[in-house]
């Protein structure tokens, strides 16, 4: 089988069972990506010579029959806003363009725990601000399925790598949609874990309230097996749970939706959806009917508001993390300057990307005295609600079901002018975030014109194990085509 | 409304400079994206408490217990200007 349709899980067991050597896999996957990268440019760094190097420790272990990883000799793409000791770390912005971390994040950490191989890091939007990775300082990143098209965002070279067949599996991240609906774009399996269940050290802050770090992968047992090793309490992130819940995900794939009660918001279907969308979503209705869930619709009103409170939250939030960019102790610093202000007032101003900067102007609005209640207080106390709307809904309900996006991938450069129009691409997927619940985007079929289109399941607090069970089921009888460059 | 004046007091604030034209451009971006914010005046949110939290939460802790870092030069291996090991930056006060 050719590297580019091996899924990690397979690629594992190859492994294990001596059928390939990981040495084997990751230079047949440098192949593939210096003849595909340059076509879909997802790649800002790539690690060849480390990677290889881990190969080879990889492979002497299956020699002399040690212990191997739950990941072992498994190639990974990393999002460039995961720390890697030792590899430059950008977050795709010019204010980061040389920036070397001397720490791995957690997630990292336990990758190479389990034998896993950092193939390279991979594009997005600047700080992680975009829904279609135009906001990159470096590279422009296409929809492998449509070259014109954006992969989405900000996760979108995440996404675009695993459908182009240039790594099995990468890590991203999803403070509003940053995940899934890259996921969706790109017709692959992304998941967004519940808020404190992966931990954030590691991970340069955007939102600090809303930011995950989460699996890609062609098929749903994949982003099971990669979650399975990222999820876990941290002590280095004190937002990372510590109550014990399992993490057992495989476990549950075992392909059965019977008795399930799904939940469809009318909110989630309104004007602004995408016509072909909708059918696509009332056909999987219908075949979930057939499995054995019992599909119906339901009302969640407050979550109509979500988009307003995000936009403000995220700001803010973000408008304080980026405050420590300021050229001093790393990263770009300008060069001409009389005082310290100046230093730091020329390297932001011509550090950060033109979106990066109406956020940070954004947030720091909406926290300014005389605005603070207007706004952030009252985001917050919409955000409290609409966590509460869903709990209630769950009450009633096992999973939600939603479109991932109401658009199918646009074209490069259609919507980069206006902000608010851009915004609205998220408008099913904040509230997620806001609520701290964990979601998956399944690819579930494509447009008349060959683009993809992803469906979203919506899980309880702790409802991985759920969502990835009837995700999985789903995904065996659909059947989606998630490779789009053979 | 939003002022250009306005603007390029917030950018003080975030230390960030914006030239008349951009600060023109910001300060309707600002006035569409403000218009939608809005909407979360539909609700009538007086009820909401946010000092009320579920029953059993406790705030993280940790025994403030001190480790020794043994690699303080990686640390600032990223600095752009370093004296020794002091980050060199321009005159604070005269």
């Amino acid at each position: 089988m050719e590297i580019q349709a091996m899924t990690a899980f397979e690629i594992k067991k190859g492994i294990e069972e001596g059928k390939f050597t990981s040495e084997e896999i990751v230079k047949m996957l440098f192949e593939r990506i210096k003849e595909v990268d340059p076509k879909v440019e997802a790649y800002i760094t790539l690690c060849e010579e480390e990677a290889i190097k881990s190969a080879k420790i990889v492979d002497e272990k299956v020699k002399k029959g040690e212990k191997l990883g739950k990941f072992a000799g498994v190639p990974i793409a990393i999002k460039d806003n995961i720390c890697t000791d030792g590899v430059k770390t950008t977050c795709a912005s010019k204010i980061l363009e040389d920036f070397i971390p001397p720490y791995d994040a957690t997630v990292i950490k336990k990758l190479k725990e389990e034998d896993a191989i950092i193939i390279g890091k991979v594009n997005m939007d600047e700080f992680a601000m975009g829904s279609s990775t135009e906001n990159s300082a470096f590279l422009k990143t296409k929809n492998p399925w449509d070259l014109q098209r954006v992969p989405g965002g900000s996760s979108g070279g995440s996404a675009a790598v695993v459908a182009a067949g240039i790594a099995p599996v990468s890590l991203g991240s999803d403070t509003g949609g940053s995940i899934r609906q890259p996921a969706a774009f790109c017709g692959v399996v992304g998941l967004k874990p519940t808020y404190g269940v992966v931990s954030r050290f590691g991970l340069v802050a955007f939102a600090s309230s809303l930011d995950q770090i989460g699996p890609f992968g062609k098929t749903v047992e994949d982003c099971a097996m990669l979650l399975e090793v990222i999820a876990g309490e941290d002590k280095m992130d004190s937002t990372s749970v510590k109550e014990k819940y399992d993490t057992d995900y495989l476990s549950v794939l075992d392909g059965s939706v019977k008795g399930l009660k799904i939940g469809v918001p009318k909110e989630f279907f309104g004007k602004g959806l995408n016509e072909e969308i909708k059918a696509s979503m009332e056909s999987v209705m219908e075949k979930l009917r057939e499995m054995g869930a019992e599909v119906e619709e339901t009302s969640m009103p407050i979550t109509e508001e979500g988009l307003s409170s995000y936009y403000i939250i995220s700001s803010a939030e973000a408008s304080s993390n980026l405050d420590r960019y300021d050229g001093i102790r790393y990263g770009y610093r300008a060069k001409d300057y009389e005082s310290v202000d100046e230093l730091m007032e020329k390297t932001r101003t011509e550090g950060f990307g033109k979106e990066v900067k109406r956020r940070i102007m954004l947030g720091t609005y909406a926290l300014c005295s005389g605005y603070y209640d207007a706004y952030y207080n009252r985001a917050q106390k919409l955000r409290k609600e609409i966590k509460r709307e869903f709990e209630e809904t769950f009450e009633k309900y096992d999973l939600i079901l939603s479109p991932t996006s109401p658009v199918l991938p646009f074209l490069s450069g259609e919507k980069s002018e206006n902000p608010m129009e851009m915004y609205l691409a998220d408008i099913y997927t904040v509230n997620i975030n806001l609520a701290g619940v964990p979601a998956i985007s399944l690819p579930c079929g494509f447009s008349k014109d060959g683009l993809p289109i992803g469906l979203q399941i919506i899980g309880p607090h702790f409802g991985e194990k759920k969502i990835l069970k009837a995700a999985y089921a789903l995904e065996q009888e659909l059947k989606v085509d998630t490779l789009a460059i053979k | 409304m939003i002022s250009i004046d306005d603007v390029k007091y917030i950018a003080k604030l975030a230390k960030l400079k914006f030239t008349d034209e951009e600060a023109e451009k910001m300060s309707k971006d600002f006035e569409g994206i403000l218009e939608h914010f809005k909407s979360i005046d539909k609700f009538d949110l007086s009820a909401v408490d946010l000092n009320k939290y579920k029953d059993g939460l406790e705030s993280v802790i940790r025994k403030d217990e001190v480790e020794v870092y043994e690699d303080k030069g990686k640390l600032f291996q990223n600095a752009k200007t370093k004296r020794e090991t002091y980050v060199e930056v321009p005159k604070i006060i005269e």
